[in-house]
Parts: structure tokens; C-alpha cells; sequence
């Protein structure tokens, strides 16, 4: 699986997204040169499906982030063609990203407000958003007085409020310490139980790929490259109470790091 | 395995601007105002003594009369007097000073707007900009006074014409740095270029628009000075520049001094209001407006 341009041949089964009915995103033969020869990308099949978790993981410079920006509409394929199904979309940066000068409320409206959404709903789906992630008490606040594991939960909640059926997320809990990061993991999968939203998730942890996703994508650089796509022998359940199989994902885990180490 | 945190202080507020310039306003005091204010203010006035104390000894010490360089004991002596002969010309200066400020804001901030609205405007423009920086601004003046004659109105362009610059130059800077995820941000959520420059844009530059006031709040002063010098008493209200010019010829030296101090309180004045509106405006959300010991 390492070495050859088209690893992950289309028509394998991991490929395909396991949800199946719809599909979000669909990257077919997907390349991408810069203007200086620079090959970010080699060519690239992956599905999205509705719904599903997809966390991609790999070293710097592997073009994650390429592929995050394609999904999004921000960056166009050199060759081949990627799908988009939807335009409710929502991307996360690794940074916050806030006004600094606007309260938590008003950053909360930020995407529907430039959207032209009428005042009354997007408050109401703002507020909603922000009592999802445990930010109703500091809605007046402004983003200084916040801590960072804060910050970036009202960047979440920013992303709820328009209701996405799509988030794209790169690298988004990275800046954080281990401790938040881990809370702030375990708060997107509740949040995707409750929204049942799919999710592209960029990280280059290989832990908190294999404990989000429901399929994880390995890529490999030089160029760009999807190495493999694995299935989660345990993915997260829509059921909260539902037992994660510890075991098989540190299985998984060591298996991407053996697989990064060699692609 | 599993990756460490690269980040050791993720809890450190990434505030717009926080890489640009700091501006060197006063802190507010909050805690133990007393000592404090002892703590600020006491350095400061123990180099001003000393200054004082070489000054009068160099003057005592080699004997140098009066009309080379007074002593501070002169120059305070001749402050009673001076004073009343100074308010007219001060508020001379001022007004030149002042209103050429405020256009040179007005007109360098929507410069400014345009050149970063437009790349063919900032390419258009750029080069007359630093043009107009470069060339000697006294070497203009006596043009102006060719064209707009000797008084209030020429100090007044001259004023502007120095401290346009600063604006335009900070305001820009400010308005291209913003942010790229947050430009991202705006434009994947389908904002207008003139809904992203006066959501976006506009604020996150005002720290830098109000370095770019600080600067030319000093500059304007010395445009209106530098314009006095060359038009004289024109239209018969001289300004600080023109009680310079004559004190000088006439050997007036404590006088001289005293003008002088007052042509920088006119310029500390500008300063301070400056640097108060910018407090009031950016103190709830940005560091470089924060007192200094949070």
C-alpha cells in the first residue's frame, strides 16, 4: 500500500462511505498541482457519507488540509472532480478565530448574520448552539475573558448554529492542552449524537482519530497520498451508554503508527 | 503514540494586532493606586531634577550669558510673563495644528480604505504616497504660500500634508494584517468585500489607525511650526512658529524656550487625547490597551 500514486483504489470497500444512503463529499481521482510543480496531492478517491465521522490523520505536509479546503469549496482539484452534496457546511479552524471585539452571542450569529439570516432566528439558533456547549452563562462575555478550551467551544457553537449537515474541522483541538483536548473530543461526539451531522476531522493524533472517527483515513506524504482507510473495528455509537472496545482501538492506533512509520 | 500538546500556553489570547506596534500610553492604575503612582511618576521627575541641576550648572559653572542659553531659573522667571504674550499664538498654532490633524485622519484613513479595497488603487497610489513622505515638506511651503498665501490656511496644508502619511501607512498595514482564517471565515459564509471591510477589516485594524494618530498628532504640530516659519505673521495672527522666529532674532532667549514648551504642550495635548480615545474605544477587548500590570 505505500509507494504506488493510487493507493486507494477506487472500488475497495473502505473507500466507500459505510453510511452509504448519502453522500456528503465525494473526492473522485482528486489531484493537486501548485503553479511551481509542487504535487500536494496524488490522486485521491474518499467519500463522505451523511452522518459519518471521518477523521484523517497523518504527518505535515501530507495534504490534509488541501483536501479539507476542497471539501469546502475554498480550493479546486488540478484533476479529477470532488462532489460536493451540500451547501450546509461548517469549518472549524485550529485557532478560534473570533472577533475579539464582539460578545460570545454576537460570534455566535457571526456566520448566519453575514448570511442574512432575519435577527430573531439566528439569536434563537445561537442561543441554542451555546447551551449545547455549556456556554450560556458567559453569552455577554467577550472572547479574552475566556479560557482557550472556551474559546474554541464558542467556535464550535458557531458552527452549530447554522445547522450544518457538514463540518469541516482542521486540526481544530490542536492549540489546546491534552486534558481540554480530550473533554473537547468527547463533547463533538455528543454534539454529533444529538445533530447527527457528518464530519471531515482533520488532526495528526493518531489517538484522537481512532477515537472519533468511524473510518480513519492515513496519509502519507511525498507527494500526498492516501495511505490506507480503516475501518473502526469499534466507531463511536449513537448510543451514549454504548461500550467502545478500548482494546481493538489501541490495536487500531499502534497499526496507523506502524502503517505512518513505513508509508 | 499519542501526540503531545506542541502548544504550552494555549490559554493566551490571540488578539488582533498583538504583533504590531505597542503604544506606550500610560497604564491605569488599579492596585495599591498609591504606591503606584509613586512608582511611575517618581524615575521620571528624578531625571528631570538632574537634567535641571546639569543644565544650571553648565550655565553658572562657565559663566554663559543669558542670550546664548538661559539657565531654568531664567526660563521659569521669564514664564510669568511670557505666558499672556503666548495664549494668542498658541491658539494660533493650535487651530492650524488641530484642523490639519483631523483632515490628515480623515483623508489618510479613507486612503487607506480604498488602497486596501482595491490592489489597483493601493499600486496606483502607493509610490505618490511615499513621494509626497519623501519630499521636504519646508521646500513646499513657500510654494503653498505662493498659491494659498501667508497665513492660517497654508499652515494648515502643511500640517495635513505631514501627517497624512502616518495615517494612510498604519491604517493600511492594519486593514491588510487581518487575520486569514477570519477573512476565510467572512467569505465562505458569502460576505461582500465592503461587509468584510467595515465588519472585519475596520476594527481589527484600529489599533494600528491609532498608532498611525499618535504619530501624526506630533507631526501636525510640527507641519504648522514649519509653515509659520516660512509665512510669517500673515494675515496678522502669528502662531508659536512665527514668536520663535522673532524671539530668535531678537536674542530673547528665555522667551524663546518658553514658546517652545508651548508648542509641545500643543502637541502633548493632541497626544493625550489621542491616546485617551483610544482607550475608551479598544480598552474591553484589546491587549495593547490594557493596564500594564494585568
Amino acid at each position: 500500500m505505500s509507494g504506488s500514486t493510487t493507493t486507494a483504489a477506487a472500488g475497495s470497500a473502505s473507500t466507500r462511505s459505510s453510511a452509504g444512503t448519502a453522500d456528503l463529499v465525494v473526492f473522485d481521482g482528486v489531484t493537486k498541482t501548485y503553479g511551481n510543480g509542487f504535487t500536494a496531492l496524488a490522486p485521491v478517491d474518499l467519500t463522505i457519507g451523511a452522518g459519518e465521522v471521518l477523521s484523517v490523520v497523518g504527518p505535515s505536509g501530507c495534504g490534509k488540509t488541501t483536501l479539507l479546503r476542497m471539501a469546502a469549496g475554498l480550493s479546486s482539484a488540478t484533476t479529477g472532480t470532488v462532489h460536493r452534496a451540500t451547501e450546509r457546511t461548517s469549518y472549524v479552524f485550529q485557532d478560534p478565530t473570533l472577533l475579539a471585539w464582539r460578545s460570545v452571542q454576537a460570534n455566535t450569529e457571526l456566520v448566519a448574520r453575514i448570511r442574512g439570516v432575519p435577527r430573531a432566528e439566528r439569536r434563537r439558533a445561537a442561543t441554542e448552539a451555546l447551551d449545547l456547549v455549556g456556554l450560556s452563562h458567559v453569552a455577554g462575555s467577550l472572547p479574552r475573558e475566556l479560557s482557550g478550551g472556551m474559546k474554541m467551544r464558542v467556535s464550535l457553537a458557531r458552527a452549530l448554529a447554522s445547522d450544518p449537515e457538514l463540518m469541516l474541522m482542521d486540526e481544530p483541538f490542536a492549540a489546546l492542552d491534552e486534558f481540554t483536548r480530550d473533554r473537547l473530543s468527547d463533547e463533538l461526539l455528543r454534539l454529533w449524537r444529538e445533530r447527527g451531522f457528518g464530519v471531515m476531522f482533520i488532526t495528526h493524533s493518531i489517538r484522537e482519530a481512532v477515537k472519533i472517527g468511524h473510518r480513519v483515513v492515513v496519509m502519507a506524504k511525498g507527494p500526498g497520498r492516501v495511505a490506507t482507510v480503516v475501518d473502526s473495528p469499534s466507531p463511536p455509537s449513537a448510543d451514549p451508554a454504548a461500550r467502545r472496545d478500548e482494546a481493538a482501538l489501541d490495536a487500531l492506533a499502534r497499526e496507523i503508527a506502524a502503517t505512518l512509520a513505513t508509508a | 503514540m499519542s501526540t503531545t500538546t506542541q502548544h504550552q500556553d494555549p490559554v493566551t489570547p490571540s488578539t488582533p494586532g498583538s504583533a504590531g506596534p505597542a503604544p506606550g500610553g500610560t497604564p491605569q492604575v488599579t492596585r495599591r493606586p498609591r504606591r503606584d503612582l509613586r512608582r511611575k511618576l517618581l524615575p521620571p521627575f528624578v531625571a528631570l531634577v538632574l537634567v535641571l541641576g546639569l543644565w544650571q550648572g553648565l550655565v553658572s559653572g562657565f559663566g554663559l550669558p543669558t542670550y546664548l542659553l538661559p539657565g531654568p531659573g531664567a526660563v521659569i522667571g521669564a514664564v510669568g510673563e511670557a505666558v499672556p504674550a503666548l495664549v494668542e499664538p498658541a491658539l494660533v498654532t493650535m487651530q492650524e495644528a488641530y484642523l490639519g490633524f483631523a483632515l490628515a485622519a480623515a483623508v489618510g484613513f479613507l486612503v487607506a480604505l480604498v488602497m486596501a479595497r482595491w490592489n489597483v488603487a493601493e499600486r496606483g497610489l502607493y509610490p505618490y504616497m511615499v513621494l509626497l513622505q519623501t519630499i521636504p515638506i519646508i521646500a513646499v511651503a513657500p510654494l503653498l504660500v505662493v498659491w494659498l498665501g501667508a497665513g492660517t490656511a497654508t499652515n494648515t496644508v502643511v500640517a495635513a500634508m505631514i501627517a497624512v502619511f502616518p495615517v494612510a501607512a498604519n491604517t493600511l498595514t492594519g486593514l491588510k494584517s487581518t487575520d486569514r482564517n477570519l477573512v476565510q471565515l467572512y467569505s465562505m459564509a458569502g460576505a461582500g468585500k465592503t461587509f468584510e471591510m467595515f465588519s472585519l477589516r475596520v476594527p481589527y485594524a484600529l489599533p494600528f489607525v491609532f498608532t498611525g494618530l499618535r504619530i501624526a498628532a506630533g507631526s501636525s504640530v510640527i507641519g504648522a511650526i514649519v509653515g509659520e516659519f516660512v509665512a510669517g505673521i500673515g494675515g496678522g495672527r502669528g502662531g508659536l512658529g512665527y514668536v520663535i522666529t522673532t524671539d530668535a532674532t531678537q536674542l530673547l532667549m528665555p522667551q524663546l524656550f518658553c514658546a517652545v514648551l508651548a508648542a509641545s504642550l500643543v502637541s502633548l495635548v493632541l497626544f493625550g487625547l489621542m491616546t485617551l480615545a483610544e482607550r475608551l474605544l479598544l480598552q474591553r477587548w484589546h491587549d495593547s490597551a490594557l493596564p500594564n500590570d494585568e
